[in-house]
């Protein structure tokens, strides 16, 4: 009887055990090691040589490129006259007079940005100032 | 020298780190630049003035670019907690979009890289704007977060291959302050093979292949590309199509008698697997119950092309340029083929209709001059079409039973691109 009894005594421990763990444990979600794969990827760009300013703009051209944002011209125009206050023999050309397709904002556009910069090249200038943004 | 508005500028820097210029020299105005008036905006040019002067002497390019890592396999990481914390942890780490992913594991990776026959190292490009390498193995893992499966590869690496052209301006879709998002269109066989929603509600919810190739694709342009708002995602609101890309198949079974899918248009042959994708804004709705013929149809056209006005639509005239998208109703195109029409027939017969008087286009619009040499004098009355020619008006049929079709301008610098889905 007595041995009976010890191994009821043990069978309901376990049982209550089992229980008490899943009971508890419901509702709760159980952590685990997740072993994964960086989604990120590496980046990869080449780099761009930049060229140095000029240590003087005296004498020097200047082409202002406007991308047809509103205002952007009217801003240009203001440094374009300052520039010429202050600067002897500085000589200005604006962009969007010369070349008035270059007026886009491109907008991500990497083969018109790369076109417009080649138009702008053509007239040479030693610095460009674009102003953009909205 | 680039002057930027405070808003702005760390897009237009991490924009430079994409093209390698890691140090470009940068002035920045306080925000905003445009609609302030005349006085505010040159007050600002002359508060700047001094550090226009300085840059534009004193700068010097100082080259800072990140050192390269190895682009595959990709860094196995390991992270211990509950599902829903894992989620959050990739969030954090801005590995996802906010919505629950499934984790790429090894395992579940590898199962993936089943479903297509290129090696797992073989790049396909970098994704704008943070040019990160897109592997193969990448789009495997994105694959898998998405919940794509295995025989979704090919299909995801054809449009993927899509964006990376570009003439897709993937970039520009990316960081823009509209609400554009990506519009893929599936064409040929693989629809019926792979199960390609294409009828009722094809775009919408519900669709295996399409929400998860469409979830896939946002993943990887978010995570691999960088594109995460504020900066240099600048999305002023922002919508679903951030989550989730729009993604149907052409309803080639309700094309009418005559009427040549859209693949074919685009030069391929009716048997080919092909998709297009394109840089969109939200569509415009033309809901048209009523129309008896293609000619009352068309009217219902014309009263859809003032909104296109408020989506960018001409006000730069490269965009006019660039084709647009007519999602034709299958309903409303039996009623244009039923009166006997052609598609071309009805596409040029929309582009004389569907036109704005010139003096409706908005005063600031900066290209006007380019617009009347191109289109010659103009007075306000002057019909303006959408495009230059009638020839970018392209023609897809999509959707199931009902009286809608849809309108999709083109995001600047946005051409659809097409491209064969190979196994």
């Amino acid at each position: 009887m007595e041995k009976y009894r010890s191994k009821l005594l043990i069978a309901f421990s376990v049982f209550f055990l089992i229980f008490g763990i899943t009971f508890f444990s419901l509702g709760k979600e159980l952590k685990q090691k997740w072993i994964f794969l960086n989604p990120e990827g590496a980046i990869k760009v080449e780099p761009t040589k930049l060229n140095l300013h000029p240590p003087s703009l005296e004498g020097k051209t200047v082409v202002l490129r406007w991308n047809g944002k509103h205002n952007g011209d009217k801003f240009l125009e203001r440094v374009g006259e300052l520039l010429k206050e202050k600067v002897k023999d500085i000589k200005i050309i604006k962009s969007w007079e010369v070349a008035p397709e270059t007026v886009d904002p491109i907008t991500g556009s990497q083969e018109r940005s790369e076109e417009f910069a080649r138009t702008i090249a053509k007239f040479k200038p030693d610095i460009v100032i674009a102003a953009q943004s909205d | 020298m680039t002057i930027s508005s405070s808003e702005f500028v760390s897009l237009a820097k991490d924009t430079a780190i994409g093209k390698g210029a890691s140090d470009m020299s940068f002035v920045v105005v306080p925000h905003p630049m445009g609609m302030v008036s005349l006085k505010e905006i040159r007050e600002k040019a002359e508060r700047v003035f001094p550090l226009i002067l300085k840059e534009a002497t004193e700068w010097k390019p100082e080259a800072k670019l990140p050192t390269p890592k190895p682009i595959y396999p990709a860094p196995k990481m390991t992270f211990e907690g509950t599902i829903e914390e894992f989620n959050r942890y990739l969030m954090d780490k801005g590995f996802s979009l906010g919505l629950p992913v499934l984790p790429p594991t090894p395992e579940r990776v590898e199962r993936m890289l089943k479903g297509t026959k290129r090696k797992p190292n073989e790049l396909l490009g970098m994704v704008p704007p943070r040019m990160g390498a897109l592997t193969i193995e990448l789009v495997a893992i994105h694959a898998a977060m998405a919940g794509c499966k295995p025989e979704y590869m090919p299909l995801l690496i054809a449009i993927l291959e899509g964006l990376l052209d570009p003439r897709a301006n993937w970039r520009g879709i990316q960081t823009t302050t509209a609400t554009s998002s990506i519009l893929v269109i599936i064409n040929g066989p693989i629809i019926y093979e792979l199960g390609v929603a294409s009828r009722q509600g094809a775009a919408g919810s519900g669709h295996h292949v399409n929400a998860s190739i469409g979830y896939a694709i946002n993943l990887i342009g978010e995570v691999v590309g960088g594109s995460r708002p504020p900066s240099p995602d600048k999305s002023l609101l922002g919508g679903p199509g951030d989550f989730v890309a729009w993604v149907f198949g052409e309803n080639q079974l309700a094309l009418p008698k005559g009427w040549e899918p859209y693949h074919v248009d685009r030069g391929f042959k009716k048997e080919d697997n092909v998709v297009t994708v394109m840089g969109i804004y939200p569509p415009v709705d033309n809901i048209d119950h009523w129309s008896m013929n293609p000619e009352e149809h068309l009217i219902w056209w014309s009263y859809l092309v003032t909104p296109l006005l408020s989506i960018g639509g001409p006000c730069w005239i490269s965009q006019m340029d660039q084709p647009h998208l007519i999602a034709l109703g299958p309903e409303h195109a039996q009623l244009i083929a039923g009166a006997g029409w052609s598609k071309k027939q009805f596409r040029d017969a929309f582009w004389e209709k569907a036109r704005i008087p010139f003096s409706a286009w908005p005063k600031g619009c900066p290209n006007i001059d380019l617009l009347i040499k191109r289109l010659g004098p103009v007075s306000p009355n002057t019909p303006i079409p959408i495009t230059l020619r009638p020839e970018e008006l392209h023609i897809v049929i999509a959707g199931g039973a009902g009286k809608h079709s849809h309108f999709f301008a083109p995001f600047p610098g946005c051409f659809p691109i097409s491209k064969m889905i190979h196994n």
